[in-house]
């Protein structure tokens, strides 16, 4: 497979003096609920120029552009557009001032060609004519440099190729700012140079492109200005030329100051519950290592490394390759064949409402989803009584509001349903623990207690904690392994001082 | 040989001529996104209207119109349900069947056993002296000459005009037909009532011209094989047109076989053409993996915020 090799086809190219903004935030803030999504925003957007804006999960990348793409309505802050303030009401108003977005999951007519889908609403005339929307399309694409054949139906396409249409459905529309939501997360690396070639050659035709990535290589590559964002601020902006190593702008994106502090006793370690030995497939390479009862190991990276995979094959979602991985001393295979494995394993995803809950069922069937031991009658009854008054008890006990057992899952703020998630996996007295993003998305007080649940729960289990919050692993493990293109870069004792310091070159890939 | 077949294929086209309209009906409803389980309801309801309102002007091609109104209003009660209630497409399709049965075997009472003037085969000149083809073909009344460029225009409709691009968009992607700054809700009402307007052209030609007399239970069960052939026929009106002739011939011939006098139960042959809809179906399905309806099919519009 091709490389990811794109490199400036007229190198660094510094801002004009005297340049205007198309597009300015100005101190544009968004809240859901208790969570600050984005926090007094500020940013200019030019004319011709590529500005990436770089940040992990959940730092507030989306809610800002879907913001600027008219989706969501700031709560403070105005966004201004050649100077003026402007609000959108609807993602309509957004594309007629100007802004289009190319989302991760594309808006396309899968059974109709590539030209019937560009010209979509625009065809002119009752009648059309298939070789002359062709034509059109076919001359906006040679335009751009963009190969495709506009008589391609679109359910035939790559996932590139379909990113093509959408930016030659916004290129049609005449918009004037691009945005790209992680536009190369489907793209092969032939694919994503072609494509930054495609955006380069649009900010030669005075389009501004903002390109919103978490990865560090090709942000370097592309951009004439990086944005990092972090926890809902601008943490800094960045001239690409002046940028030391992939390691400083992946420690700048991740931070470094400690937010929230946990007390960490050390707990009594025991056996291992799980061994991953030679891991090689399913996008890793080479992975070895162990996690003990009593311990907890984190898995830090950029998002996309290959920490789905790995988490997958151990919760048993994927099937590893042959003797790779063992759990509770026994392989795989056997390990999953039996059902004492829910006895003794727990989950706690990163997909809370979707992957760990029913967002239609309440808190009680949402408990008896992943245990029924104690609940049955006769071993087919469910004893719902029984399982209510459970319920109740571990309401009372994690504080999850708005208290009410038959609250149903959706109805929780993300906070109270993780810990709701938490409590329904702790209360199964589990052996082994793999806890995924568990405080992703909350608020500190939430964050706080599902930190202190996790550390009591090494007096039972080993704990695998998948992460891309630094300090979340800082605080919590007592090991932490980091995780770049499948490969285990490096673990990390804690204890080390020098840990801090070596995360962020081998997030990064620099291996000293 | 010849002289059993050739007027047995007449009689296929000229049974399944109300199945392959229905057909289109349903095809053109379902491109647009909604599923409309009624068509059986609907072609009862439109087969009366149009025996009513022939009967009583006198004018065939009248009571054609009426059927086709009929079934374009039920349509549009299908579509409010569906797309401005919201309401479930599979329950209010059913509920759909259920109404229009009921109505016909209510209403019609009155006409069952009555004649209304209908419509007679009109040989096309020179076609219909073709050996063979011309009888099978052009010796028939002239709604199945219709039904002959039906499919062609269908099919240009929604290759070659602009409407029929933005109700496949609605049916298979909503969201973005919106984005391009189409209307998804009235496109949608269009699809239906345009629908319900084939279907009951289906529906007038059961008691116009395939009986022109009144009787119960006229439908027959069209209807739900018409929603079974537009799976089969992928959604194009090609295929329709071979599966609505399939499903005819077999009707033809299980009637042919009871007239000629076999040991074989009349009840057996007459689940012959359902059985082989059945059969037919499971085919398409193996075979038809990589062919999908429309995308949105069946669900409905959820208003944005």
């Amino acid at each position: 497979m091709a490389e990811f090799s794109f490199a400036r086809p007229s190198g660094f190219r510094p801002l004009p003096e005297g340049a205007k903004p198309v597009v300015s935030l100005r101190g544009v803030t968004k809240r859901f609920g208790k969570v600050v999504a984005n926090d007094g925003i500020e940013l200019d957007i030019y004319p011709g120029r590529i500005k990436a804006l770089l940040g992990e999960n959940g730092a507030g990348k989306s809610t800002m552009m879907s913001m600027l793409a008219g989706r969501y309505k700031p709560d403070e802050g105005a966004i201004e557009v050649d100077g003026v303030p402007v609000t959108f009401g609807s993602s309509k108003d957004a594309i007629r001032a100007g802004i289009g977005m190319v989302y991760q999951h594309f808006m396309l007519v899968e059974s109709m060609t590539v030209a019937e889908n560009v010209l979509l609403g625009q065809e002119g005339g009752f009648f059309v004519k298939p070789r002359e929307m062709e034509r059109r399309v076919g001359e906006l694409a040679g335009t751009y440099g963009m190969e495709i054949d506009p008589a391609a139906r679109v359910c035939d396409l790559s996932m590139g190729e379909k990113q093509v249409v959408e930016i030659l459905k916004l290129l049609y529309r005449e918009s004037r700012i691009l945005i790209f939501d992680e536009p190369t997360a489907v793209l092969t690396p032939d694919e994503t140079n072609r494509l930054f070639k495609a955006l380069w050659r649009m900010t030669e035709q005075g389009k501004a492109i903002i390109f919103i990535s978490h990865k560090l290589e090709e942000v370097i590559a592309l951009a004439d200005e990086i944005a990092i964002l972090r926890r809902g601020r601008i943490e800094g902006e960045l001239d690409p030329s002046c940028i030391e190593s992939k390691a400083d702008l992946a420690s700048r994106m991740v931070g470094k100051e400690v937010l929230l502090e946990v007390d960490r006793e050390p707990a009594e370690i025991g056996d291992p519950v799980l061994e991953v030995r030679n891991l090689t497939g399913l996008g890793l390479t080479d992975v070895n290592f162990e996690v003990r009862k009593g311990e907890v190991v984190a898995m830090v990276g950029v998002a996309g490394n290959g920490q789905k995979a790995l988490v997958e094959a151990v919760t048993g979602l994927v099937k590893p390759p042959l003797d790779t991985v063992f759990i509770m001393g026994q392989p795989w295979r056997k390990f999953f064949a039996e059902s004492t494995w829910n006895r003794s394993m727990c989950y706690i995803p990163e997909d809370r409402l979707g992957l760990a809950t029913l967002r239609n069922l309440n808190l009680v069937d949402n408990l008896l989803l992943t245990t029924r031991k104690g609940f049955t009658r006769k071993g087919v009854l469910l004893d719902k009584k029984r399982a209510e008054r459970n319920t109740r008890r571990l309401v009372e006990e994690y504080d999850i509001r708005p208290g009410r057992i038959h609250a149903l899952a959706w109805q929780l703020s993300g906070g109270n349903l993780q810990k709701a998630v938490l409590a329904r996996e702790l209360y199964r007295q589990p052996r082994f623990i793999v806890a995924e993003q568990p405080t992703q998305g909350l608020d500190v007080s939430a964050t706080e207690e599902v930190w202190r649940r996790l550390l009591a729960a090494r007096e039972m289990a080993g704990v695998l904690l998948v992460t891309g919050d630094l300090n979340e692993a800082l605080q919590l493990a007592d090991r932490i392994a980091v995780i770049y293109r499948g490969r285990i870069l490096g673990m990390l004792p804690t204890a080390d001082d020098d840990t801090p310091g070596r995360i962020g070159p081998l997030m990064a890939g620099v291996v000293e | 040989m010849w002289e059993f077949l050739i007027p047995l294929f007449a009689a296929t086209v000229q049974s399944g001529t109300p199945v392959l309209y229905a057909t289109l009906g349903e095809m053109m409803t379902e491109k647009g996104g909604v599923l409309n389980l009624g068509v059986e309801g609907m072609m009862a309801v439109s087969a009366l209207a149009a025996f009513v309102v022939s009967q009583a002007t006198g004018s065939p091609w009248l009571g054609f119109l009426a059927g086709g109104a009929a079934g374009m209003a039920m349509g549009a009660l299908h579509g409010f349900v569906c797309i401005t209630c919201l309401g479930n497409q599979v329950v209010s399709g059913l509920a759909l069947t259920i109404l229009g049965l009921g109505l016909t075997n209510f209403l019609g009472v009155p006409y069952v056993g009555l004649r209304a003037p209908g419509f007679d085969p009109v040989a096309v000149p020179l076609l219909s002296s073709v050996p063979g083809l011309g009888q099978v073909f052009f010796d028939h009344d002239v709604l199945i000459y219709i039904s002959f460029v039906l499919p062609v225009l269908f099919w240009f409709f929604f290759r070659r005009t602009r409407l029929g691009l933005h109700v496949t968009a609605t049916g298979e992607m909503p969201g973005a037909a919106a984005a391009a700054g189409l209307r998804p809700i009235a496109l949608r009402y269009f699809a239906v009532i345009a629908g319900g307007f084939l279907i009951g052209l289906g529906g007038a030609y059961l008691s116009l011209a395939y009986t022109h007399l009144w009787t119960n239970g006229l439908s027959g069960g069209r209807g739900w094989i018409a929603v079974a052939l537009v799976i089969f026929a992928f959604w194009r009106p090609g295929r329709a047109v071979a599966g609505a002739y399939l499903f005819g011939g077999v009707m033809a011939f299980q009637l042919r076989l009871q007239a000629m006098g076999t040991n074989l139960p009349s009840s057996l042959l007459l689940m012959l053409p359902y059985a082989l809809t059945i059969l037919v179906l499971i085919l398409s399905a193996w075979r038809g993996r990589r062919v999908e309806g429309p995308a949105a099919l069946g669900t409905n519009i959820e208003p944005e915020g």
